[in-house]
């Protein structure tokens, strides 16, 4: 064999080697990049509810006009501004790695399931003479998470070092990862790492305290807010949670 | 044994062979329409509680009015819309001596309406029982065909509040006055401290028909909710409100825990003044024989466990957020049986007879 040919069978063999690796390579990058959009989708609709608050504490208004199709607007503006992907262009949209296939099928499951939550909770938003009523970020980003988990194999979830929920407890990697996030400043960025031997990707996306979360889990520590927790003390850009997103790999 | 008991016998007789029914339904069109009709007269499957124990369910009804403590408003939790208070707690401790008894995990399905339906539901048939702080003694017609269990809270009574230190004094001036005479009618001595005020009362409630019955030299305010009752006063519309009447329990939480502006009637010595003095109780169908022994023993049991003590004891005496205990021990509602949402309402001035 000359080694012209010994070349080209070295190159044969490692492209045939290869090919699995690369395929599993560009399936994680789809599987991440989807993550990183379901956790940015949550996020965003916890802050069109913090937008919100203030009309759905209202007690002087009955019917709010806080609809389930004027949350999917603002819950669509929102995330095309985050993101630069517009949620109601998307099935036209070409699949890509900016808006991998997996995204393409989950999002609007996610954004589906974030509505049926607003639409449920119609009865309770409405009430009229009633001020608090505990649709806040946190419980809606609870059921909306729950619902697309039950019908999706990709898991969301909220999570926090000290948080009021115990379903939302953290795990043993959440619990590491915040608590080196908590040592960190405030960074528009998140964490991607395989677990489970390669065979799952969890994608954590921090949160952050913005200046209205702080009635409840601002000054002065250990004061009960309004629905009877103790506040935490934090400040504004404290380290509040974050979003865990736990897909498979290899199903496709 | 009531004649409902009686009459499932008496069909059970009748038709032994099941077969005949069948048959005869096979050529009565319309015979699900027939058979419902006869077992609002006679219950062939058997008495409420086999009914109740059978279908895994009882069907109870709720204000949705908050009578906070007994209701509070319901609020959304980590999982959904709940509703909670005393008599949520209530009524979860009586299901589960219920499951108890019926040997198999029974549900309660709570329906929450206006207090005004209640009473028409559970006539109806749509409500196997309710509650809502409701007084066991109140003389009223619309209240006909319902019967009360044993109490579940003792001590309760119409009493009102206000926010103007005139009329509070002015009310403990007129009872003072009224004790000079002891042998006069106590009813009417009562309600003579009030003569000449604004009354604001829940439509259909006790403190309605109280004022209703009582209160003639007055002008009323009928509201078909406390938070209206507030609203109104809030906005300063004539004529203005002096006093709100209403439970007393609901009344003390109210000025103790959110509407601090407002103060009870008091008398001299400082307790409250009762108009009249009630205890609230399960409502049932008045012909549910079986079932109000059952309500009553269930009742009984958690009062000798000290159960009902503690229950009333957490609610009405400890410090405490109601959306926490919502999220941890609330329950949850159909929805589709509910109003469309829950609406305050307005206060109207009853035209005088």
């Amino acid at each position: 064999m000359n080694s012209r040919t010994a070349v080209s069978v070295i190159v044969v063999i490692l492209s045939v080697l290869l090919q699995p690796l690369s395929t599993w390579a560009v399936e994680r990058a789809e599987v991440e990049e989807t993550a990183r959009l379901l956790a940015t989708l949550l996020e965003s609709g916890r802050a069109v509810i913090e937008r919100n608050q203030a009309l759905i504490d209202n007690p002087h208004k009955g019917d709010k006009g806080f609809t389930p199709h004027l949350f999917e607007q603002q819950l669509v503006q929102e995330f095309r501004g985050k993101t630069g992907i517009d949620l109601a262009a998307l099935p036209a949209a070409p699949a890509s790695i900016v808006i991998p296939p997996l995204a393409k099928e989950l999002l609007p499951a996610l954004v589906q399931a974030s509505r049926d939550v607003v639409k449920d909770a119609q009865v309770v938003i409405n009430q009229r003479g009633i001020g608090y009523k505990n649709f806040i970020p946190a419980t809606w980003g609870s059921q909306a998470s729950a619902r697309f988990s039950t019908s999706s194999h990709v898991r969301l979830k909220q999570t926090a070092l000290d948080a009021r929920n115990p379903k939302n407890e953290p795990d043993e990697y959440e619990a590491s990862v915040l608590n080196w996030l908590s040592a960190r400043p405030r960074a528009e960025a998140f964490v991607s790492e395989l677990t489970e031997e390669g065979r799952t990707l969890r994608v954590v996306m921090p949160i952050y305290y913005a200046k209205d979360c702080l009635t409840c889990h601002g000054e002065p520590k250990g004061d009960l807010d309004i629905s009877g927790y103790p506040k935490e003390g934090h400040r504004e850009g404290d380290l509040a949670g974050a979003i865990t997103v736990t897909a498979p790999l290899g199903t496709r | 044994m009531g004649l409902s008991d009686r009459g499932a016998i008496l069909i059970r007789s009748r038709w032994r062979n099941p077969l005949w029914p069948a048959l005869l339904c096979l050529l009565l069109p319309g015979c699900g329409l027939l058979i419902d009709a006869v077992e609002q007269v006679w219950p062939v499957t058997g008495s409420k509680v086999d009914i109740i124990c059978e279908r895994e369910r009882v069907q109870v009804g709720l204000a949705m009015e908050p009578f906070r403590p007994f209701v509070f408003p319901t609020i959304w939790t980590d999982e959904g819309a709940r509703v909670t208070g005393l008599d949520v707690e209530l009524i979860r401790a009586m299901t589960e001596e219920l499951s108890r008894r019926c040997g198999r995990p029974v549900v309660p399905v709570l329906h929450l309406v206006r207090f005004r339906d209640l009473f028409r539901l559970l006539n109806e048939g749509h409500l196997d029982w309710f509650v809502s702080a409701v007084a066991t003694n109140t003389p009223a017609p619309t209240r006909a065909g319902v019967a009360y269990s044993l109490p579940y809270f003792y001590g309760g009574g119409i009493s009102g509040i206000t926010t103007s230190s005139d009329v509070l004094h002015r009310v403990q001036a007129n009872v003072q006055e009224q004790a000079r005479h002891p042998a006069a009618d106590r009813l009417a001595a009562t309600s003579h401290a009030l003569d000449g005020l604004t009354v604001a009362v829940q439509a259909e409630t006790s403190a309605y028909y109280y004022a209703e019955a009582n209160l003639s030299a007055n002008r009323l305010l009928v509201c078909d909710s406390l938070p209206a009752a507030f609203e109104y006063a809030d906005a300063q519309t004539e004529p203005r409100i002096d006093v709100i009447l209403g439970a007393q329990p609901v009344l003390e939480y109210m000025v103790k825990r959110v509407r601090k502006d407002w103060s009870p009637l008091v008398r001299e010595n400082g307790l409250p003044l009762f108009l009249t003095k009630a205890d609230y109780g399960v409502v049932v169908a008045e012909d549910s024989y079986r079932l109000r022994w059952l309500v009553n023993d269930l009742l009984l049991k958690l009062e000798e466990s000290g159960r009902l003590q503690a229950m009333r004891s957490r609610w009405l005496d400890e410090d405490y957020a109601f959306p926490r205990r919502a999220s941890l021990e609330g329950l949850p509602f159909d929805v589709e049986k509910m109003a469309a949402h829950y609406i305050q309402g307005s206060c109207r001035l009853k035209p005088a007879p």
